[in-house]
């Protein structure tokens, strides 16, 4: 049999990533949740434009990213999913079949899902702004800076996708993932009170804090999640990510399928 | 070439596989035999390096699973035909896990022209019938063109027909000088498929042998004898009488063990009495397993569980 196609190399990364991009790419399911992470953010900001609900004391930015945070949420989701996905269809056997280095599967999984949300928070964010800030009495509200913040939401929509996928691959359930992806972004800022002065380190942690002092909303306030400045938030939100998928890949490496 | 060296699984206190050794050889097809339970899906996925052994080792062409460079190229492997995502179309599945193997596009399009799913390519999984579930598992498992085939009960679900297919394909692939590795509960399948079997019960090698060796030596045999109604008293008196067993069987009048079909011929020419029909049989080899995992469940002292295992593979 010589009919076979094949290139003779060794299959790189880049093997591994096209295959999880053509699994990813092949599903309404993810197709879906992920536009929705997109979509949800603009819409968001044409609703706020349109209602003038804007709190006075609020910026452009943060008002046009108001549904950013549930856009956060669904990212996590998509994370979780594509590593759920496997387990509940059954296809994680034939996945560690084909690429038999666990943590391959993970990193390329990461790598994909961090490239493609950076890129889809970016552009939807961007297009937010631009509507909110078109639809928006002009001078009503402070600014907001936009750059360099998008480019920190949008990174922060690649961390949360990473973060999604190691609960994923620690969880395994899809509904137990999702769950939990949701209520570490909303749990700390909605327990958060309760703790007193602790407060400001519970909910000040979690992405949703990250992602509301990037976009300067008024909702930031020191009381409510700390005077961690935006980008030391991201990065924390980042390292604990990394730490988490780390975490998931030994988890992954030392389980039977 | 499949080499499994004291492979151990235990799960809990329980013991899935025991120091289990085979090598399976390529131009040959192995059958892979146990009862529910025996260990044999185990036993494959640790091959693949999906659950690990607990001690021992298992190696594919010389190399561990996790350390060949393109594993599907080396390996095909069938465990589980429901293993696919039900919103992906067919040609997608596929296509990704070529990918994966660095592995052309085109082959993808071979592969479904030789399981037959050209056709049904870009439908979704979830719409195919079990029997087509089947066809692409098989596909997935040919894609890398691979040296060596795994499959697990790769005939459930397949018609007639489909069965049949299977069969030449697993014969034409081993007489290529790959080889192929299959489990199956359907013994008179892997009577006909099979040259090579390995049979295992409660995770322990029972027998690593050439299908007909394992029929022969197992066998209980015999030589089934028609003769006409007015002489059959007379020649079971007669055969008894030189230590032969007669016994009703289902493929003829009688069943005789204990004489050879020279010496039963040679005893009725000696008595004048005809005979119509006289053929050695050998057990099936559904027949011989079933001695041979009982007389293994036997040895093992009848335990609740195992008169279950038992009445599984009777079944």
């Amino acid at each position: 049999m010589s009919t076979l196609s094949t290139t003779s190399a060794t299959p790189a990364f880049g093997a591994a990533l096209a295959f999880e991009w053509t699994k990813f790419a092949s599903l309404r399911s993810t197709r879906w949740t992920t536009a929705a992470v997109g979509l949800l953010t603009v819409l968001g900001a044409v609703f706020v434009g349109l209602s003038g609900s804007l709190q006075p004391d609020d910026t452009v930015l943060g008002g046009s990213l108001t549904l950013s945070v549930v856009s956060l949420m669904v990212a996590g989701v998509v994370g979780a999913l594509t590593v759920c996905g496997e387990y509940s269809s059954g296809t994680i056997g034939s996945t560690l079949a084909a690429v038999p280095s666990r943590g391959r599967v993970l990193a390329a999984k990461a790598v994909l899902l961090a490239g493609m949300l950076f890129v889809i928070g970016l552009a939807a964010c961007l297009l937010a702004y631009a509507l909110g800030d078109a639809i928006l009495e002009s001078g009503k509200y402070a600014q907001g800076e936009l750059f360099p913040s998008l480019f920190g939401i949008a990174a922060l929509f690649a961390v949360v996708g990473v973060l999604g996928l190691a609960i994923g691959t620690l969880v395994r359930h899809a509904a137990g993932a999702v769950v939990t992806v949701v209520a570490l972004m909303l749990l700390p800022s909605l327990f958060g009170p309760l703790f007193g002065d602790l407060q400001r380190w519970i909910a000040g942690a979690t992405p949703t804090a990250a992602l509301e002092k990037l976009t300067q909303t008024s909702d930031a306030s020191h009381e409510a999640v700390g005077s961690l400045g935006a980008w030391p938030s991201l990065g924390l939100v980042a390292a604990y990510s990394v730490v988490l998928l780390v975490l998931a890949v030994t988890r992954l490496r030392r389980r039977d399928v | 070439m499949i080499e499994a060296r004291e492979l151990t699984k235990r799960y809990g206190g329980k013991t899935a596989v025991d120091h289990l050794s085979f090598t399976v050889r390529p131009g040959l097809v192995t059958g892979f035999l146990g009862p529910n339970g025996a260990g044999k899906s185990t036993t494959m996925r640790m091959v693949l390096g999906l659950d690990t052994p607990c001690s021992g080792s298992v190696t594919v062409g010389g190399r561990s699973y996790g350390r060949l460079p393109a594993p599907l190229r080396t390996v095909g492997s069938l465990l589980d035909a429901k293993s696919v995502h039900g919103g992906r179309t067919v040609r997608k599945h596929l296509l990704g896990l070529a990918r994966s193997n660095a592995i052309g596009r085109r082959r993808v399009d071979e592969v479904l022209e030789l399981v037959g799913l050209t056709e049904v390519a870009d439908q979704r999984a979830k719409g195919l019938s079990l029997g087509m579930g089947q066809r692409l598992g098989i596909a997935a498992a040919l894609l890398g063109d691979p040296e060596v085939l795994i499959l697990d009960e790769p005939v459930n679900g397949l018609d007639t027909e489909g069965i049949r297919w299977i069969r030449d394909l697993l014969k034409s692939q081993a007489a290529q000088g790959r080889t192929v590795f299959l489990s199956s509960h359907l013994m008179s399948e892997m009577e006909l498929t099979a040259d090579h079997l390995i049979v295992i019960g409660r995770g322990k090698l029972l027998a690593d042998t050439r299908m007909r060796e394992f029929i022969e030596t197992n066998s209980q045999g015999g030589t089934l004898l028609r003769t006409p109604d007015e002489e059959a008293g007379r020649m079971r008196t007669l055969l008894e009488a030189h230590g032969a067993t007669v016994q009703m069987d289902a493929r003829g009048p009688w069943r005789v063990t204990g004489l050879t079909p020279v010496e039963i011929g040679e005893l009725a020419r000696g008595h004048q009495l005809a005979i119509h029909e006289l053929t050695p049989v050998f057990s099936s080899l559904e027949e011989v397993y079933t001695n041979m995992t009982q007389s293994s469940v036997e040895f093992r002292g009848g335990v609740q569980d195992a008169e279950h295992e038992t009445k599984e593979l009777v079944r």
